[in-house]
């Protein structure tokens, strides 16, 4: 077999050089196979509903509480964001997709609060980090929206608003 | 010199000398914990932190108010001194309010750096409330006090006693109660009162200007030199993101210890103000018009070349400007087209007051550098005489016709002013060429200070897209008015000027951390090459 | 003239045939990989928003889809040749179909219409002769693109059908041998009888190492997995039809079915009793028409009242669910279903006794045999397709291999025995 670039070994599948009797037609593998694939067909076709596809659009996965979905800032309550601007979510970000700047709060017990608080979700990796980071519990990954779209990248870059006024739509009862 | 024994080792150091010191050399570097030494402050010994072991003595001493006597035995990494350090830290921290996430202080506080290090313990006591304390206090126009957050080192109250003499700062009540702050009717006002907020170390006293702007540790730096004054004090550039946030004292025992003046500090607001010439302008029907380089280039040939056949070039030179760019301006330009240099500053500007301290009355960094160079005072009748419809000045970062009316009408008697330099003023205003350079924080360059130290500044931070180094502006100014450098690159100005010059022969070897002194140096040279 | 409107009709009723098969094959190949792979497999397609039939509006969207897409051709093919190739493999599929009787015959009167195409003496050499030119589609493809995985496609196409053919030959000729008879109606006819007294005289008993050797030949010869090296996704992209788009590309797909129809067709022909119903001759179908139709049309009530049933059921469970229109699908299907339950109950209740007449029987008779042909080749359709979800594709060298070393010498071998035996039966 001057055109195999395995030696004969792999040229007849591994089962050495000499294959004998029903082997060599392949036959008792090809029944057996054929019989497993019956198999599951007929399964499949008798039980449709156990079958483990999700109809998607119709059917929503049910993560459970640990999904990491989109972020949504907490408010105290007064309405005001709970975050102090403290930056240890957008120190800890991987993906370095937060960016905050802070400004001086007149109230004497905050005395410091986020002007801007940008989240790009695009670059997000969501790996949860800056829930864990955040001191103040100010951040969160619960709103079980995962299904992030928009026709613009610009879309993806949510803001102090529309992070405070997210919601937890996404979460199943 | 006393023989003692640092962690088991064999050490020598001179008789009297303070513990805490020989112990930092002794532990390669790495300091005693502590929050009240500062090597430029007298020693308090309240913080308890930088306990040592000596033995003889039954009881553990702190390093920082000892000295080294002969045959001492000093153990710094003992059980029993780390255990003490634990637990004098739980004590620091007991009534400490742990707001770090507000806190700008995160990431070069003492605090945090020594309870990461020493600490990290679950603690033992429990003392009810904490005692609260005032929080943020404008105590000056500069500094924040955050009572609670104090540790009562004292660094502050040192500072303001012995350094600037004006004793505001203090700390009243007693106990658990105690709390550092202003004494009543006065504020922070004094010209240094910003080294209390590197002095601290902790979130206590925090700069306003800098408060809420940027976490510490993003910040990258340079080391750099104060343009501000004469002193040239040495300081460090902290930037992110092509951003200035802060300028800070870098210790130089030779120039300004570890301090510096706020307005020194607040200096780098001015590398990003309103007043930065970011585009090239040429004078055009009477308007100043942003062109482009190219345009400005053949804009400024097409008016030399108009000026006729007696065309000259005067040359003024800057004590803002760095040795380099001087230099350059005066071996390049001089030699070209009759080139005359008229002088580096206006004879009999105001001078502003010497404190007696670190300001100086001369507010440029590097009218000795000029005058080494051979650049001299001038004044405006010289500048009118200088002038003419033929004569084309070139200035190189001088405000002339902003420091006195009768240069700013002398400017009017030339043919055509380029101005050279990086903020806009009374001189770029008239001028008919405008160059925009870059500022201190935006290019390398060498400063000469009062007492003739030549001192190196590095680039921080790029400068607007269409300015450009100022040496680079005066070879293209070169090869413009007929005379191409020499030079080829930044460092060959600094080489050639001190091969060339025997007043700048100390450069040769280099400028070293602490700058290099041009006249002891050469003095030494001259004797060598002899 | 009226010869010539019957061959027309029966034309007609081939390429009827082949593509509502088609289109049912495309579906059963997508959706029965889909549930061999625990997968569910199209389903989204609909009409009007409710009828999805679970998928089988897929395959008529989709020849909608290529129908209106644009035509490219690339700039350096051979156009001719290259618009040419889809034409010759979708042609020789279905001309294949002429010598394949479904059925008997149609008795009208004295007037008999055999139920085949053509009335070829040469029958089987027919069938020979037309899939070896099947290759010529592939390789002008190839070739005619100017792509370098077509041409290899080509090529390796060219040179298993040229491998396998022989095998094919000679598997059939051992048929010959056994029938004396190169008319594939003949060899349908002598099925029809028993082998020693219980078993259906079909070709696969007689000749099973001839079936083994033809399936496998004619796997290769339709370029199915695990012989479609000709696409070698994983070395040739697709293989020949790379350059091809939109209805050609549809062409050289809807072919790739027609000649699996067409195989699956000679097949059950040649191996399987073709339009013969095992134990049930033509002269006992006729005499029991009337209690056949009736039991049949009982078991018809029954299945369909039952999955009117099922299907209200499932209307039941699943309403509310997608909150559309889709919902209604089970009731629309179930109402159709019920409404056959009736109309066969309603032809029970009203024809009962049936006495449907000589001429009815003999109707009667020829239906259920074309029935039984279209089941058997609907069976081994789905063999097609089951084979290929089962079996991973030959290596190169281990296709040729197993052609010339191992299917050759055997079908050699069960040429020669098969003459001896014949020549000694004799």
């Amino acid at each position: 077999m001057p055109y195999s670039i395995h030696g004969p070994q792999a040229a007849t599948g591994g089962k050495g050089s000499r294959m004998r009797g029903a082997e060599l037609w392949y036959l008792k593998e090809i029944f057996r196979g054929m019989y497993v694939t019956a198999r599951h067909f007929l399964t499949n076709v008798f039980h449709m509903a156990d079958m483990p596809t999700l109809q998607y659009p119709d059917e929503k996965p049910n993560y459970g509480p640990w999904l990491r979905s989109r972020h949504r800032l907490m408010k105290r309550e007064d309405g005001t964001p709970r975050c102090v601007a403290c930056q240890m979510c957008s120190t800890v970000c991987p993906s370095d997709c937060i960016s905050i700047v802070a400004m001086e709060d007149d109230r004497p017990d905050v005395e410091k609060r986020p002007e801007t608080f940008t989240i790009d979700l695009l670059r997000c990796v969501y790996c949860g980090m800056c829930v864990e980071a955040c001191p103040c519990d100010a951040i969160r990954m619960d709103t079980g929206i995962f299904e992030i779209a928009a026709d613009s990248r610009e879309k993806f870059v949510v803001d102090l608003d529309f992070l405070l006024n997210n919601t937890t739509d996404g979460v199943k009862p | 010199m006393a023989k003692i024994i640092i962690d088991g080792k064999e050490w020598e150091f001179e008789e009297g000398m303070n513990l805490f010191e020989a112990c930092t050399i002794a532990r390669g570097g790495e300091k005693l914990p502590h929050f009240c030494y500062h090597p430029g402050l007298p020693v308090a010994g309240v913080c308890r932190m930088c306990q040592v072991e000596i033995e003889g003595v039954p009881k553990l001493q702190i390093a920082c108010n000892s000295t080294v006597r002969d045959g001492m035995v000093v153990n710094t990494r003992s059980e029993r001194v780390e255990n003490t350090v634990r637990q004098i830290l739980e004590f620091h921290l007991l009534n400490h309010p742990v707001d770090c996430p507000i806190c700008d202080q995160v990431g070069e506080c003492a605090l945090q750096d020594q309870y990461m290090k020493y600490g990290l313990y679950e603690t033992d006591v429990d003392v009810g409330d904490k005692v609260m304390k005032h929080k943020a206090q404008a105590i000056g126009e500069h500094v924040m006090l955050d009572a609670e957050r104090c540790v009562l080192c004292s660094r502050c109250v040192r500072f303001t006693e012995h350094i600037t003499k004006t004793n505001e700062m203090g700390i009243f009540n007693r106990g658990n109660h105690s709390e550092v702050g202003v004494a009543p009717g006065l504020s922070l006002d004094n010209d240094y009162s910003m080294c209390v907020v590197d002095l601290c170390p902790v979130g206590a006293l925090t700069s306003r200007d800098f408060r809420f702007r940027k976490r510490v540790y993003r910040l990258s730096s340079v080391d750099s030199v104060c343009p501000g004054c004469a002193t040239g004090c040495n300081m460090r550039i902290e930037y992110a993101d092509g951003v200035i946030y802060r300028q800070k004292p870098r210790t130089n025992l030779a120039v300004n210890e570890y301090w510096m003046c706020d307005q020194g500090r607040l200096l780098y607001k001015h590398v990003g103000g309103d007043d930065r010439l970011e585009e090239p302008f040429v004078r055009e029907d009477g308007e100043l018009s942003p062109v482009g380089w190219d345009h400005l280039w053949s804009a400024l040939k097409a008016r030399w070349e108009g000026l006729g056949e007696s065309r000259r070039l005067v040359l003024v030179g800057s004590p803002h400007a760095t040795l380099e760019e001087l230099y350059g301006l005066k071996s390049l330009l001089a030699d070209a087209a009759g080139g005359r240099v008229l002088g580096h500053r206006l004879d009999g500007t105001e001078m502003d007051r010497d404190d007696g301290f670190l300001m100086a009355a001369d507010r440029t960094p590097n009218d000795q550098g000029a005058r080494r160079l051979g650049y001299e005072a001038f004044t405006a009748s010289e500048l009118h005489d200088a002038g003419g419809e033929d004569a084309l000045l070139v200035i190189l970062d001088n405000d002339l016709a902003g420091l006195d009316e009768a240069a700013a009408e002398a400017l009017g008697s030339y043919g055509a002013v380029a101005y050279l330099g990086w903020r806009e003023n009374a001189t770029s205003r008239v001028a008919d060429f405008v160059l925009p350079g870059l500022s201190y924080a935006e290019k390398d360059g060498v400063f000469v200070n009062k007492d003739g130290r030549a001192q190196r500044f590095f680039k921080a931070v790029d400068g607007p897209r269409q300015a450009r180094e100022d040496w680079r502006l005066i070879a293209e100014l070169g090869e413009i008015f007929g005379h191409t450098p020499t030079w080829r690159a930044h460092h060959d100005l600094l080489s050639e000027l001190s091969a060339r010059l025997d007043a700048f022969g100390a450069l040769a070897g280099g400028i070293g951390e602490e700058g290099t002194l041009l006249d002891g140096d050469s003095a030494a040279k001259e004797v060598e090459r002899g | 003239m009226a010869e010539i409107a019957w061959a027309l009709g029966k034309i007609l009723f081939m390429l009827v045939f082949v593509f509502t098969v088609l289109v049912v094959m495309i579906w059963g190949e997508r959706k029965g990989s889909a549930f061999i792979q625990d997968r569910i497999g199209p389903n989204r397609a609909s009409i009007g928003g409710v009828i999805r039939l679970g998928g089988l509006v897929h395959p008529v969207a989709d020849v909608l889809k290529l129908l209106f897409k644009e035509d490219l051709v690339p700039g350096a093919v051979n156009r001719f040749f290259y618009t040419m190739a889809p034409f010759v493999v979708m042609v020789i599929a279905l001309v294949t179909f002429a010598v394949l009787p479904f059925g008997d015959a149609i008795y009208l009167g004295d007037k008999v219409i055999p139920l085949r195409i053509a009335d070829l003496d040469v029958g089987i050499l027919y069938l020979l002769a037309i899939t070896s030119l099947s290759v010529y589609g592939i390789v002008l493809a190839g070739w005619a693109s100017n792509n370098k995985y077509t041409f290899l496609g080509g090529i390796r196409s060219t040179a298993q059908m040229i491998s396998y053919e022989i095998n094919m030959g000679l598997a059939v000729l051992a048929l010959l041998l056994v029938y004396g008879s190169t008319r594939v109606d003949a060899m349908v006819v002598e099925q029809g009888q028993l082998l020693f007294g219980f078993l259906p005289r079909w070709g696969v008993f007689l000749q099973p190492l001839g079936f083994v050797l033809f399936l496998t030949s004619v796997f290769a010869e339709t370029n199915r997995t695990p012989f479609d090296l000709a696409e070698g996704e994983s070395e040739l992209v697709s293989g020949y039809n790379i350059e091809y788009s939109s209805m050609k590309f549809a062409l050289f797909f809807m072919a790739e079915y027609a000649s699996m129809i067409v195989a699956a067709g000679f097949i059950s022909s040649l191996y399987f009793g073709g339009w013969q119903v095992p134990w049930l001759d033509t002269i006992t179908l006729r005499e029991h028409a009337g209690t056949f139709l009736g039991v049949s049309l009982w078991v018809g009530a029954v299945f369909n009242l039952l999955f009117a049933a099922l299907l209200w059921k499932r209307y039941r469970r699943e309403r509310g669910l997608l909150g559309d229109r889709r919902e209604l699908e089970p009731l629309v299907l179930g109402i159709v279903f019920f409404i056959l339950a009736l109309v066969c109950l309603g032809a029970v209740v009203i024809a009962s006794p049936w006495n449907l007449g000589e001429q009815g029987a003999a109707h009667f008779a020829t239906v259920v045999q074309v029935l039984s042909f279209i089941l058997k080749t609907l069976f081994f359709s789905w063999l097609f397709i089951w084979v290929r979800w089962t079996l991973p594709r030959f290596r190169y060298d281990q296709l040729m291999k197993l052609g010339w070393q191992l299917m050759l010498p055997l079908g050699l071998l069960n040429f020669f025995v098969t003459a001896a035996v014949v020549l000694l039966a004799r």
